[in-house]
């Protein structure tokens, strides 16, 4: 009973990061209207200027999400405003290799600075636990969820409530009738794309600590935050959250429960993502 | 397509297959070694190309190449004679092709592409998994017929070339309109009495048995695979990348674009061996940037301009 609830936890726990990715992609996907397949690629770079920070600074990683998160967002509109603005009309097979290229470039130079060697974090807290009635919680686990929740609430408080974020939800909902009532689309675009590229960021910085930086950390995020918001609803932010809780806990007990489980558990976010769109595309009409 | 007329591409055939005879010097076995890539380049480029015919943007390439690669492997290992384990590698590539295409029949664009991208990461973990395709460990390829230069260059360029007939013969016939109209809304197709099931099929298993082949091909080249390998995204990347750069919807431009996109990378690869996929990614970037239509859609400027 202990291993189930154990396995419990670690789904939530890792879910956290999971939901961060995902919402930060499908605020791109939702308000720009572009499946961003470098998003995993941002959320790399983020990772390494949280190594970078501490390896030159001694920088505790909680303090780098800052300045991570401020450099991604310039970083995510100056890709906005050179290149995607420019194929917003364009096929959208166009939109995903542009950012497919992105993707490349960036991991590439990743390579080309630091080499392919994973480079993991030494950080005090990070070997340490919490025990609580036979269950343990990674110190860094824990609070990098804790972390992750308090940003999402931040981010849907934002959504909701602020003048900005009502237009970005104005614009995913429709984006002609946004135009026609005079919302600014190419300013909300900008500032969307930022954001959506700073949670990649800060993101990032969680997983250089608890996983470890390295250029190839970008793509199985990025196929992992696809599953996400495909069981979502493509756009649809609010269903991200739940996605992304049956998601950890789906790739959490497969490991723990199919015997070989490791290899398999890889597998689970494909088989999902691919059975929740085939089956919505057969019930619809 | 009526760039490339009859007579350049008789002209281009004709040197194609003379080119094992020309001499290169000491650099012989290396442009020999890229024109055996080029080939198997342009024939993924190109199958791509049909199905996208259809409006399907896949992203299972990857897939159908790896299943192309164990089916050769596994059957040639068994005592099959290779001309027929390599044919069967295309066969049961198409075969499975059938089944995915069946099944996504109803997604569209982005929905599309990400489902054929998780079917073939799962098709990947299940290799991996099971244990007589030797799983993580990878398994060794027979080499095609022997690995002799000359009988593997002919057979890529034989099946390019069939697959640049079917491919010319869908543009100029009925089966072109009716693909066309598919891809510029399905709706309206079916209305139109366009038997869209049986159009969108017959572009997925045309497309998969020439990537099946492929990947037949290359494993018979490579003497040795493992599921990252043989299931390699990037198979799929290249496979899409070569049409978008060349020109979509011809035969000509995913061609074009894979023999100078290939050449080009190898190039790079000797001048700068570590940072050549960084001016890989960057020609990307710049060529959907400033080529919307590809090289086919500059040229065709080009030539009005005169």
């Amino acid at each position: 009973m202990t291993t189930f609830f154990q396995t419990f936890l670690n789904g939530l726990l890792q879910s956290g990061i999971y939901a961060l990715v995902a919402s930060g992609l499908a605020l791109s996907v939702g308000v720009v209207g572009i499946v961003n397949f470098a998003h995993g690629e941002f959320l790399m770079v983020g990772a390494f200027i949280a190594y970078a920070l501490l390896a030159a600074f001694g920088l505790d990683p909680i303090i780098s999400l800052i300045p991570t998160a401020i450099i991604l967002f310039a970083f995510g509109a100056l890709v906005y405003r050179s290149s995607l603005r420019h194929v917003l009309k364009a096929p959208e097979l166009n939109q995903m290799l542009l950012t497919f290229g992105i993707g490349i470039v960036l991991t590439n130079m990743a390579l080309q600075i630091y080499g392919s060697t994973p480079r993991t974090m030494n950080v005090a807290y990070q070997g340490s636990s919490l025990q609580f009635a036979g269950l343990s919680i990674g110190l860094a686990r824990g609070g990098a969820f804790v972390l992750a929740a308090a940003i999402l609430a931040g981010l849907y408080w934002v959504l909701g409530r602020t003048r900005t974020g009502k237009a970005m939800q104005a614009v995913a909902q429709n984006r002609v009738g946004a135009t026609l009532i005079g919302l600014e689309v190419d300013r909300l675009y900008l500032i969307a794309f930022g954001v959506s590229s700073a949670l990649a960021g800060v993101a990032g910085v969680m997983v250089s600590v608890l996983l470890y930086a390295s250029p190839y950390v970008g793509l199985v995020f990025t196929l992992k935050a696809f599953a996400i918001i495909v069981m979502a609803g493509l756009g649809n932010l609010r269903a991200v959250i739940p996605a992304a809780f049956v998601l950890g806990l789906a790739e959490a007990y497969v490991q723990t429960y199919v015997p070989d489980g490791g290899g398999w558990a890889e597998a689970v976010f494909f088989a999902l993502i691919f059975v929740s769109l085939v089956w919505r595309s057969w019930r619809i009409r | 397509m009526n760039f490339v007329s009859r007579g350049w591409g008789w002209s281009l055939l004709l040197l194609a297959l003379a080119f094992p005879f020309i001499p290169f010097g000491d650099r012989t076995q290396f442009v020999q070694q890229i024109a055996v890539f080029v080939l198997s380049s342009a024939t993924l480029a190109l199958s791509w190309d049909v199905l996208a015919r259809t409006g399907q943007l896949s992203l299972a390439h990857a897939a159908f190449y790896g299943l192309g690669a164990y089916s050769y492997a596994l059957l040639a290992t068994a005592g099959v004679p290779q001309i027929l384990a390599f044919l069967a590698a295309g066969v049961i590539a198409a075969l499975a092709s059938l089944l995915l295409g069946a099944v996504t029949m109803r997604l569209q664009g982005m929905y599309f592409a990400i489902a054929t991208l998780a079917f073939a990461e799962v098709i990947k973990t299940i290799v991996n998994q099971l244990s007589f395709t030797g799983g993580p460990q990878g398994y060794l390829v027979p080499a095609l017929l022997g690995g002799d230069f000359l009988g593997v260059y002919y057979l890529g360029l034989g099946v390019l070339v069939v697959l640049i007939l079917i491919s010319s013969f869908i543009l100029r016939s009925k089966l072109g309109f009716a693909f066309t109209a598919i891809r510029q809304g399905e709706l309206v197709a079916r209305v139109l009495g366009v038997d869209v099931t049986r159009y969108k099929l017959l572009a997925f298993v045309i497309s998969s048995f020439f990537v099946g082949l492929t990947g037949a091909f290359v494993a018979g080249k490579t003497f040795y695979i493992t599921p990252p390998s043989a299931f390699d995204t990037g198979v799929s990347v290249v496979a899409l990348v070569m049409p978008i750069f060349g020109g979509l919807y011809s035969s000509a431009g995913p061609v074009l674009a894979a023999v100078i996109l290939r050449v080009l990378e190898e190039v790079l690869k000797l001048v700068a061996p570590s940072a050549y996929l960084i001016a890989y990614g960057a020609i990307l970037v710049l060529s959907i940037l400033y080529l919307p239509k590809g090289i086919l859609g500059l040229l065709e400027r080009f030539r009005g301009r005169k």
